[in-house]
């Protein structure tokens, strides 16, 4: 076996995969995209030095205290603070000026993972004086991941890429007002997070849970297959109140989606909709 | 149930030194409506930026980057987005991912090519280009073992050897070419599936 290539998942391990995550831990993997899953898990076996995915699913059987790292393994966590900078521009521009005549601002951020697309809108409602009236529920699959996100600390090799990003969202603003050096890592100001909420929530399995004025959920859908795509942004626009804000990550699409009837285009460019009222 | 049509897949992986090469490959290579390119090349991070209108004036195809779950499609080339990988699905379609770089690269052109034997795709070929790192010679390998037609840009024709070389390291490709025979040996991967 080359290096560079990952173990094989086979069809049928796959099916025994699906059996044991459903049965055994009650998630439904049926209907991701199988291209990325399978990397996924050959990628998890390679860490393992496993070369028998037969090995790894006999570990998750037998093994439940695994699964909770398992399942932070094989979920994609890559974010980054104002990930596509141009989008959170026009959300600043576009969106977030309907929201200032409201009482309250509800939102739902699906797939936070360790916390940086929080960070960045709590940010961007601190600098337009929306913050105050924000309720943001954020929301992961991976408990880990959330659990990273409420320690507001990174890495300080993002410093340089999370500074530009922010810079090209914010020109003028200081980085420094909301992050700082500090052994070691890259903090940011725990105020932020003062109306965030972390909560697990499994966007295959469990039901929506409210009403929101924004919902953004971004290269979350690109792990699904059309069909669960589509049921998934069924669930994410039934959260909407009427003419509430949907934002999906710059590069998925709402073709195969029946629920995208029940949405206008806000900027299509950046993947920002409007529910119909 | 039956397996819809599937269009010939023909991929192309490059990094510094492919672009002046591929871009000329797009603006010479006939139309072919049975046919479906990808380019996988390193690019800047930065999205969205001028990429396609790079490549210029491009007859009767058409070149775009494809959005997640976009439907391999014949006639259409397809250039992987900056910052994610592109994977082809069995079902016919392309996935998108921002799972970890490989190679340091997303998208990867490793990614690429094992996707498309993993996907079992009936008849596809890949060229690997200039380059400075290692990024596609394991993936071109295993569609060379899996029976694809593959080629290898020559080392003395190839700005940057590295990748060219990581490949011709690990088998012998059905094919080594100069840039300037590119679109050649694309007319005579295709010509073997007829």
């Amino acid at each position: 076996m080359l290096a560079e290539i990952l173990p094989e998942v086979s069809d049928a391990q796959l099916e025994r995969f699906f059996q044991v995550m459903l049965t055994q831990y009650g998630m439904d993997f049926r209907e991701y995209a199988p291209a990325s899953l399978k990397r996924r898990i050959g990628s998890v076996m390679r860490r393992y030095g496993l070369t028998d995915a037969d090995t790894l699913i006999q570990r998750l059987v037998t093994q439940p205290e695994y699964f909770e790292r398992f399942l932070n393994e094989i979920t994609v966590s890559t974010t980054e603070l104002f990930r596509d900078p141009s989008m959170w521009v026009a959300l600043r521009v576009q969106v977030l000026p309907q929201f200032v005549s409201l009482p309250q601002l509800r939102i739902w951020q699906a797939g936070v993972s360790t916390g940086e697309e929080a960070l960045s809108l709590a940010i961007l409602l601190s600098e337009t004086g929306l913050y105050e009236k924000a309720q943001i529920i954020a929301t992961d699959i991976d408990k880990r991941s959330l659990e990273q996100a409420a320690k507001v600390s990174y890495p300080l090799r993002q410093r340089a890429l999370y500074e530009q990003n922010f810079y090209a969202v914010l020109p003028g603003v200081p980085f420094s007002r909301y992050a700082e050096e500090k052994e070691g890592q890259l903090v940011f100001d725990p105020q932020l997070l003062r109306n965030v909420q972390f909560l697990p929530h499994n966007l295959v399995m469990d039901s929506p849970f409210g009403q929101f004025e924004l919902v953004m959920c971004r290269n979350v859908l690109i792990y699904f297959t059309p069909s669960l795509q589509d049921r998934v942004v069924t669930k994410l626009v039934d959260s909407l109140v009427p003419g509430g804000v949907l934002v999906i990550g710059t590069k998925e699409s709402l073709f195969w989606c029946q629920a995208a009837k029940r949405l206008t285009g806000v900027n299509e460019a950046e993947r920002i909709y409007r529910k119909r009222a | 149930m039956s397996t819809p049509k599937r269009p010939f897949l023909w991929l192309m992986g490059g990094s510094a030194g492919s672009f002046t090469p591929v871009r000329r490959f797009v603006q010479q290579v006939p139309y072919l409506e049975e046919v479906a390119i990808v380019l996988c090349l390193h690019r800047m991070r930065n999205p969205r930026v001028g990429m396609i209108e790079a490549f210029g004036q491009v007859e009767r195809w058409k070149l775009l980057e494809p959005d997640d779950k976009a439907a391999v499609q014949g006639g259409h080339i397809y250039l992987a987005p900056a910052d994610y990988h592109l994977l082809v699905e069995e079902e016919g379609y392309m996935s998108l991912s921002v799972e970890e770089p490989v190679h340091y690269s997303r998208p990867s052109i490793d990614v690429l090519f094992e996707s498309v034997v993993r996907a079992r795709w009936p008849y596809a070929g890949a060229a690997l280009l200039s380059g400075a790192n290692r990024d596609g010679a394991a993936g071109l390998h295993l569609m060379h073992q899996a029976g694809h037609f593959t080629a290898v840009q020559d080392l003395t024709d190839a700005e940057i050897p590295t990748m060219p070389q990581a490949a011709l390291d690990l088998f012998e490709p059905t094919r080594r070419f100069r840039a300037a025979e590119l679109v050649q040996v694309f007319l005579h991967a295709v010509s073997l599936y007829k």
